[in-house]
């Protein structure tokens, strides 16, 4: 079941989904070993949990403009027993350092959080992660648990529309009719999130596919160096749709509320991954599963849906003001490590004269 | 800054015959390499700096002085570059004073290319004239840095992550100072690089938050990063043009760094 809606992932999970997150999206059975069937547990305050005790060294993908900084922070503050120590970096120089230490028989880091899935995936396929206690995995949707890492907040893949001049029935469902829909597209071909979605599109769709919609895109789209730029285009209507993670829409509009732009979103396609950042253990102990566990308490997933508009994937959190209903969302069914095998995504933008 | 130890290497070599930079080979480095540590206790090797100068004016001189005597194939001038990559002075200055930093490049090139287009002597000499003074100005400016640094008003020069949106902008601000570095070095694809990857790795993490607090700032900024200066280097403007640029970027950085300050301390606690 690739392409799939949220009535029949209700039929999963159960109508629990409803109360906030993302609900009830399948579950990857293989990974979890049946854990689809247990019941949904709302995420845990903060005030359930044991305090944290002794040194803890974290790698840190940056590139989310110092928000997790502000949890770290808060978590150092409640724990006063903890010595954290971190290591900060861009997310894939890090998870090529924890990869390099393990080959060399040293595990440095004993936990890695990371903004992108994909870096999470290739310390996960080195074998240099740890399995996660059920009852943490459980806590998230049923559809973002893995064996051996945490998903922790999302993003989801939209088409930013200029309202000035359409709406969302003019903006195509099928991602791979974009290219030929007649608008005036935007996109940002060197962005590593707009590279995880060709990734995505590329195992859903096949390479030949894939090459095809590249090639038609590269033809009518106008390349902007992020996806932010490719929204403010949109909104200044430069061009009158394009590709982008949800969150820069949200914050372009409260920054200026009249902007000129919203957000469509395919269905059942790439084109509306949700892809998530992360967090494993690379090293054994209740520590490094005890502050995994503080990521997915409610304040902290209320704290990042509020503060940088990412989509909380633990049960009874609300998502970020302004996403459309959760409801009318269907993202395909992909297990985001898979998203690491980025080089053979590279090598068919070089070969479209994309990149 | 990055120089590398291949570059370095048969500079050092001359230094090292002349027995008069023998402390050169002993500097400990930072973590990456490129930048001695000599650049966070500039007042302990002030003496060696100016010793620095003084050489390199000579070493220049002794090219104009082969040129006099023997004309372009007897002068060598692209061995300014070498003299130049291999004193530590080099990166003093770099990591202090970058319009200077590129001023001193301006100059070198200003005496290589006169006598590489055979100029006659009095024009080289001009071209010499305008090196040191430069030369002795940034000497000058590094005294006054090293000043600063035992007053303890600057950090410590190392390549270090940051922690809060405001760091951020300052790592911003001098990536794109090494813009203007190496676009006066004459390698205008590795400063177009710079802004690329500042862009991508650095702006791009804040400018979420930024919009939230000034939309037009941003377009501005997005411009500055996309077209403004990657087109002034690409059309081939002065040192000066896009130094120009830059000190522009560096204003609205500095709004933006104090919009995000603002908002971070107006955030709620996560807990």
């Amino acid at each position: 079941m690739r392409r799939r809606h949220f009535i029949g992932a209700l039929a999963t999970a159960g109508a629990a989904g409803a109360l906030g997150g993302i609900p009830g999206w399948p579950v990857h059975a293989s990974e979890t070993g049946g854990a689809a069937k247990a019941t949904l547990a709302d995420a845990p305050s903060v005030e359930s949990l044991p305090s944290l005790e002794g040194k803890l060294t974290l790698y840190l993908g940056t590139g989310e403009g110092g928000l997790y900084e502000n949890v770290l922070k808060a978590i150092e503050k409640r724990n006063p027993g903890l010595e954290l120590g971190i290591r900060r970096g861009p997310t894939a120089a890090l998870a090529n350092a924890i990869v390099a230490e393990g080959q060399a028989g040293v595990r440095r880091a004993d936990v890695f959080w990371a903004v992108d899935s994909g870096a999470i995936g290739l310390v996960n396929e080195a074998g240099l992660a740890q399995p996660l206690p059920g009852d943490l995995t459980g806590l998230l949707d049923p559809v973002f648990r893995y064996e051996r890492w945490a998903p922790i907040t999302g993003r989801v893949r939209s088409v930013p529309f200029h309202t000035g001049r359409f709406s969302a029935k003019d903006v195509p469902t099928d991602i791979m009719a974009l290219p030929e829909s007649g608008l005036r597209l935007g996109w940002a071909p060197a962005y590593a999130a707009f590279q995880s979605f060709v990734t995505a599109m590329r195992l859903l769709e096949g390479e030949e596919r894939t090459a095809a919609w590249l090639q038609a895109m590269a033809r009518n789209a106008r390349g902007y160096a992020g996806e932010l730029g490719v929204v403010m285009g949109v909104e200044r209507g430069e061009v009158d749709a394009g590709l982008a993670n949800h969150y820069y829409t949200l914050r372009l509009k409260a920054g200026k509320p009249d902007a000129a732009v919203d957000m469509a979103f395919t269905r059942g396609d790439a084109g509306c991954l949700v892809n998530a950042s992360g967090v494993l253990a690379v090293n054994e102990g209740e520590l490094a599963v005890n502050f995994i566990r503080y990521l997915l308490t409610r304040e902290v997933q209320s704290y990042l849906a509020r503060e940088a508009a990412e989509i909380p994937l633990v049960h009874g959190v609300a998502p970020p003001d302004g996403l459309p209903p959760l409801s009318s969302l269907s993202p395909p069914e992909l297990d985001l490590t898979r998203l690491a095998d980025l080089r053979p995504t590279l090598d068919l933008m070089r070969d479209a004269g994309v990149l | 800054m990055h120089r590398s130890t291949e570059r370095r290497s048969a500079p050092r070599r001359v230094l090292r015959l002349a027995a008069i930079f023998s402390f050169l080979a002993g500097g400990s480095a930072l973590a990456d390499g490129v930048v001695g540590e000599h650049v966070n206790d500039l007042q302990a090797h002030l003496d060696e700096y100016t010793t620095e100068v003084n050489w390199l004016i000579e070493q220049v001189d002794g090219i104009v002085d082969a040129y006099e005597a023997g004309g372009l194939s007897a002068a060598r001038p692209e061995a300014v570059n070498d003299h130049w990559e291999a004193v530590d002075f080099h990166s003093a200055i770099e990591t202090n004073y970058v319009p200077l930093y590129a001023g001193i490049w301006q100059g070198l090139y200003g005496v290589r290319q006169a006598i590489e287009k055979e100029q006659p002597v009095d024009a080289v000499r001009a071209e010499q004239v305008k090196l040191e003074q430069t030369l002795w100005q940034a000497l000058g400016a590094v005294k006054v840095a090293a000043q600063f640094q035992q007053r303890g008003l600057v950090p410590a020069v190392a390549h270090t992550e940051a922690a809060t949106p405001m760091e951020t902008i300052d790592i911003i601000k001098r990536e794109l100072e090494r813009v203007v570095a190496k676009y006066a070095e004459q390698l205008p694809d590795e400063a177009n690089t710079i802004v690329q990857e500042t862009y991508l790795n650095r702006f791009e993490g804040i400018e979420g938050m930024l919009i939230e607090q000034d939309a037009d700032l941003v377009v501005d900024l997005e411009l500055d990063f996309n077209v403004t200066l990657p087109k002034s280097m690409q059309d081939g403007a002065s040192v000066d043009e896009v130094s120009g640029v830059v000190e522009a970027m560096h204003v609205k950085l500095d709004r933006a760094r104090g919009l995000l300050e603002e908002a971070e301390a107006n955030r709620a606690d996560v807990f």
